[in-house]
């Protein structure tokens, strides 16, 4: 969880002795999420006698996870292999972006606001969109969920925002 | 035997009442949907469709989650067949023949078949699962806890050997799952793990969540990276003619029998069975066939084969769920938390305590079948013209349907946030070609390895020696250190290798 898309193309930057950096940055990535997790666990319970306690299996398991990390950077280092793909930027952005207002929206403003806004910022994660039919079908599916989970499913979701109902 | 004929008229009871005909209906039909949309798996689809089982009582709600799972499968392999995208693992092999024989104009043969052996593949599996539930039971019931997490363990490796790719890194993806089921209030002392004070994460990860944003967001962040339009081929015919030849049928129908064969067998191992079960059917096919060079070239074996392996052993998989509790793959696992929302914990005591839940399930999963055979093939013709919808509009569709299906779930803001940040991770998995199946996987069997672990300790008084001293115990280790030292050894994994390797290009 510590970790986030942000490598980049890496193919330059690595050394020559890094014969995979495919493996070897992504072993280098488990190391830190097993580091993080055994650090995050450390203020719990261990072993008492021989019943585990809370602490005793998150910290196996990030040892165990250490290790593996350990393992895949080293076949980074031993076997040929493939360079880190390229990222692009554009799609995860805005995709991440419009989950992320659709996350902070939808308790004040309430699921028609929130619907269209996340669905205009993901329709910019492609260079292809067209405007106008993007906003024809925005609104058209505002308005299908809209009718879908409160009332055919039944959910609880709020539809306006609050500060009109009220 | 008598029992067995019993408890399916009394699942055929429950499962023929109008209102569960009705869910099994509107699942199916909502599933192929779904399914139908390129990069949408299995996974994500059951996932997505989640909350709106909600609402119902428990039996419908598997019903309907049953209908769904089947149809998402169908609508996987249509895409397979008509655009060459296949939906989900479990239907790469069927791309290959299936479209090809699409491009020959024989498209509508092609659907049939696969709807047809899907059919007699489930026909088989639903009376394979009324045989063997009711002995596996009793099995389960002398299960003790070092038993059980040996056959965790057990799955776990099958899951592992099972997935393509390096073993280290699939081995590496079921610890960081196991890890991430470590997040929340542990199960004895309910002391807060790893939640860093945030109240959402008391409760540990909600499965679907990291579900829907490991194969939910990641798949369209990648399909976004592919430039959406580029790849998409879609059969211009119009599909016409439906039914297969007399010919077409005699040559399917060993190979239907095979593959369900097959599939049925796979399908029981813990550890994913539907997506090898498909592979394994074509390699088979193409193996024992007179003239191989067919196979690649529209075959129609080729396609009635991994869809009858398929089915079968997406249908049999259920039957560890059932029986021991433990979830076989990644869409069992869903199924799991479906029936804790409902309050159901699968396993021995469910299928004693509420047949009805149970045999009603295994009858719906057989009339689904039914049903997707009796109405798809009509359905061919809209399914066809969604696909036609341009990516550009169909993905900001899903991100924004799979935000309100994870807000739904609890309510809550925050498991929308942490989707996203599963879809980044997604993203990088893929990127550094780990597979996130096991991942998820981990993530289901973790509290109950940890239980039983804890448990089987606490009785052997700190003495780890009981895994390899009871019997049922060792046999089920010792065949997973087997299984380990089978797909580690070069030779098997060359072999491993070519089988992946064949069915992509």
């Amino acid at each position: 969880m510590s970790d986030t898309p942000s490598h980049g193309p890496v193919n330059s930057i690595m050394p020559k002795w890094v014969r995979c950096p495919q493996d070897f940055v992504g072993g280098l990535a488990l190391m830190a999420i097993a580091a993080f997790a055994l650090w995050a666990s450390s203020d719990l319970q261990g072993m008492r006698g021989f019943s585990f306690g809370a602490g005793t299996a998150p910290r196996m398991f990030g040892i165990l996870l250490l290790l593996l990390g350990v393992g895949t950077a080293a076949m980074g280092l031993i076997f040929e292999g493939p360079q880190v793909a390229k990222y692009h930027w554009r799609g995860p952005f805005f995709v991440s972006l419009s989950i992320l207002c659709f996350a902070v929206a939808i308790r004040p403003l309430g699921l028609v606001i929130s619907a269209f806004v996340a669905f205009m910022i993901a329709g910019m994660g492609t260079p292809e969109t067209r405007w106008k039919e993007t906003i024809i079908v925005g609104i058209c599916l505002t308005i299908g969920c809209s009718l879908l989970f409160p009332y055919a499913l039944g959910l609880p979701l709020q539809l306006f925002p609050r500060f009109l109902i009220q | 035997m008598a029992d067995l004929f019993s408890n399916l008229a009394l699942g055929f009871g429950v499962a023929f009442t109008p209102i569960n005909l009705m869910l099994c209906l509107i699942g199916a039909l909502v599933g192929t949907l779904v399914g139908v949309l390129p990069g949408i798996g299995t996974i994500a689809t059951v996932a997505m469709l989640l909350p709106i089982t909600f609402g119902l009582p428990p039996v419908g709600a598997l019903i309907m989650l049953a209908g769904i799972y089947y149809g998402a499968q169908y609508g996987g392999s249509t895409t397979s067949i008509l655009v060459n995208i296949p939906g989900e693992a479990g239907s790469v092999v069927t791309a290959l023949d299936g479209f090809q024989m699409a491009k020959q104009g024989r498209a509508g043969p092609a659907l049939a078949i696969a709807a047809i052996g899907s059919f007699f593949a489930g026909c088989v599996a639903t009376v394979l699962i009324a045989v063997l539930g009711a002995p596996l039971t009793k099995l389960a019931l002398a299960f003790g806890p070092a038993e059980y997490f040996s056959l965790m363990v057990l799955g776990l490796i099958f899951a592992v050997v099972l997935a393509k790719g390096s073993v280290l890194k699939a081995i590496a993806m079921i610890v960081f799952g196991l890890l991430l089921s470590m997040v929340g209030s542990d199960i004895e002392t309910g002391a807060s793990r790893m939640a860093f004070n945030i109240p959402e994460l008391a409760d540990g990860l909600g499965f679907a969540t990291v579900a829907m944003g490991l194969f939910g967001f990641a798949e369209i962040i990648r399909n976004l990276d592919a430039g959406s339009e580029s790849d998409r081929e879609l059969v211009q015919q119009k599909v016409t003619g439906l039914m297969p030849t007399a010919k077409d049928l005699r040559d399917s129908a060993p190979a239907i029998l095979r593959g369900t064969v097959l599939g049925s067998i796979l399908g029981i191992l813990p550890g994913g069975g539907a997506v090898i079960a498909s592979f394994a059917a074509y390699t088979l096919e193409k193996k024992i066939a007179k003239d191989p060079s067919r196979f690649g070239r529209g075959a129609i074996e080729g396609v009635a084969a991994p869809e009858s392996a398929n089915n079968a052993a997406a249908q049999t998989s259920f039957i560890p769920l059932l029986t021991l509790g433990i979830p076989p793959n990644a869409v069992m696992a869903l199924m799991v938390g479906a029936m804790t929302i409902h309050g159901i914990v699968p396993g021995p005591q469910v299928m004693q305590k509420q047949p009805e839940l149970v045999w009603g399930m295994i009858a719906s999963m057989w009339v689904g079948n039914l049903m997707l055979l009796i109405i798809n093939l009509p359905l061919v013709g809209i399914w066809v013209r969604l696909l036609r919808v341009p990516y550009r509009l169909m993905f900001p569709c899903i991100v924004i349907f799979c935000a309100i299906g994870i807000y739904s779930v609890n309510n809550a803001p925050v498991d929308v946030v942490l989707a996203g940040v599963f879809g980044l991770v997604g993203y990088w998995l893929i990127k550094h070609d780990f597979e996130p199946a096991p991942l998820l996987l981990g993530m289901v069997l973790g509290p109950l390895m940890e239980e039983n672990l804890r448990r089987a300790l606490l009785i052997s008084r700190g003495d780890w020696s009981v895994f390899v001293t009871r019997p049922l115990s060792a046999v089920l280790m010792a065949t997973a250190a087997f299984l380990l030292v089978l797909a580690v050894l070069p030779s098997l994994r060359k072999k491993r290798d070519e089988v992946f390797v064949e069915s992509e290009n």
